[in-house]
């Protein structure tokens, strides 16, 4: 049994409309650990990534029962009490999706958006931080020319890295990925996959992944979502 | 590759639409050019006044289409004024906030809105008026207010629609991403969602206007008449463009008078394409703002 447990999950329940997406899941992820989530697809991995930060409230007809508690630093918080707004957990509780979001606006605004959506009005502290979330993401040599031109001008691969920058500009304590590496290519993967290793130091990162050799390479721990349940990978004697 | 005959006749088909329209569009235009362009004189505009005294309001303009040009102006300018900020917010209402079955209903009742005929609207305006004339103690008449209020009840459900539209248009994967970055409802509609359905919205807005400046059933009821010179309050009838053409082409003493019609129709069409024109810049103009400014928002 672990003693550094970030997020613990009882009798969660996910439903969309009439269908149960997620069946009773009861599951503890360690800290300053990367667990992999892995399965067939359409079986409700970015709705259980979506349970984390709550985006799922921003779904018509999705609903979530069940307690989810994370550790910030001052022991277990039920995320859904009232008294933590929702902006506030999911700037604690970053996310990058499969396909590349860039906001429409310039690559430095992308970037800088999640620091003023916190309050940070002080320009120099907000120009650091951006560049310092560039440089984590290995974009900043790509893009320090450019950075007023609109972020949708970037290639596919770069626009990946953008979002995974965006994510890390606020310094989440948790980070959820959904399939982060799905369109880039070979050399790309190998450096997002460095950066997530090098993060993990600082955060404890949630990846849900299709490539079991990315699993193998930097996984601490893998989860496999099948039939509505979500179950230890004990077939690779990995499980948490 | 060869197309089968029913591939080629579809293509056919759609091509001639497309010309059909695009020919009655440049006929029209074409048409109104060959037999106005030569009532466009300064004349036209300013009668026997100096351009420079009418524009500076030194003198009056009688015989000439300024007071006209100056009143369609202001009507569009004070019914948009009225039905933007109304019809924005009742669009972003629907799409954002509403729960599913008052936006059916409402949705619904647009429609409706929008399908009543502008007689019916005028007539409606003008009951308004002799009820405020009563109620005033004939202190109210026909106006511009009146006329701009009617105007802006007509074309809301144009500006509440296509809001509407254009903000449940967006994908899913863009309203996602500024929430999971931790921005309220507020901030992901004003900072996101809003800047990208911004051309769908200046779509109903060019709309609306082109509706503002050509409608005549509206205004005749309530406030446009042939001779009031440039309006001093929003309280004081008005000439209007649309409305100068309708009683010149249909009360015409002489070609000439006829010929000033055309002008007229001309000098509208100009009218409208300068605002067009205008929007269109005030589209790129917030779209820079939103995009392209270096420092944080």
């Amino acid at each position: 049994m672990k003693k550094n447990i970030q997020i613990r999950m009882d009798h969660l329940w996910f439903h969309y409309h009439d269908r149960v997406v997620l069946e009773d899941i009861r599951i503890e992820i360690e800290k300053n650990a990367i667990t992999a989530i892995s399965g067939p697809s359409g079986q409700g991995k970015s709705s259980f990534l979506m349970v984390l930060n709550r985006l799922w409230e921003n779904i018509p007809g999705a609903r979530v029962t069940g307690r989810v508690e994370m550790d910030f630093g001052k022991g277990f918080e039920d995320i859904h009490r009232s008294s933590l707004p929702v902006h506030r957990l999911r700037q604690r509780v970053g996310m990058v999706f499969q396909t590349p979001n860039p906001l429409p606006m310039s690559i430095y605004k992308n970037i800088a958006f999640p620091l003023t959506l916190m309050g940070e009005k002080d320009r120099a502290k907000i120009a650091f931080r951006v560049e310092a979330a560039l440089k984590k993401a290995y974009l900043w040599d790509e893009v320090k020319d450019r950075l007023a031109e609109n972020a949708e001008t970037l290639s596919g691969g770069q626009q990946q890295r953008l979002c995974m920058a965006r994510a890390l500009a606020a310094e989440p304590t948790v980070l959820l990925l959904d399939e982060p590496t799905s369109s880039l290519d070979e050399a790309s993967v190998r450096v997002i996959e460095d950066l997530l290793l090098e993060l993990k130091k600082s955060c404890t990162i949630i990846l849900v992944s299709h490539y079991m050799d990315q699993i193998q390479r930097i996984a601490d721990h893998c989860l496999v979502l099948s039939d509505r349940r979500l179950r230890p990978d004990t077939a690779k004697g990995r499980d948490i | 590759m060869t197309r089968s005959v029913p591939d080629r006749l579809l293509s056919f088909f759609s091509w001639a639409c497309a010309l059909s329209l695009i020919s009655a569009l440049f006929i029209i235009i074409g048409f109104l050019v060959l037999k106005g362009y030569k009532a466009l004189t300064p004349e036209l505009i300013f009668g026997d006044v100096r351009p420079l005294d009418a524009l500076l309001l030194k003198r009056q303009v009688f015989g000439g289409l300024f007071p006209a040009m100056a009143g369609t102006f202001f009507l569009i300018l004070l019914s948009m004024a009225l039905a933007l900020p109304l019809g924005l917010a009742s669009g972003i209402y629907l799409a954002e906030f509403a729960p599913s079955g008052t936006k059916r209903v409402l949705s619904f009742l647009f429609d409706i809105l929008s399908g009543i005929p502008s007689i019916v609207v005028g007539l409606f305006g003008f009951s308004i008026t002799i009820f405020l004339h009563h109620y005033f103690g004939g202190r109210i008449f026909p106006c511009l207010l009146i006329s701009a209020l009617s105007l802006a009840f007509l074309v809301l459900p144009y500006i509440i629609r296509t809001t509407q539209i254009a903000l449940e248009s967006l994908p899913l994967s863009l309203r996602l991403t500024a929430p999971a970055l931790g921005a309220t409802k507020a901030r992901n509609i004003f900072y996101v969602l809003l800047p990208s359905s911004l051309s769908g919205i200046i779509s109903g807005l060019i709309l609306a206007m082109g509706r503002c400046a050509e409608d005549t059933a509206v205004i005749m009821l309530t406030g446009a008449v042939a001779t009031a010179g440039i309006p001093k309050s929003v309280f004081s009838g008005f000439e209007a463009l649309p409305f100068y053409i309708y009683y010149m082409a249909s009360e015409y003493s002489g070609p000439p008078e006829l010929m000033k019609a055309y002008g007229a129709a001309l000098i509208l069409l100009i009218l409208c394409t300068v605002l067009f024109v205008f929007s269109h810049g005030i589209k790129h103009l917030l779209r820079a703002k939103t995009q392209y400014l270096p420092n944080p928002l």
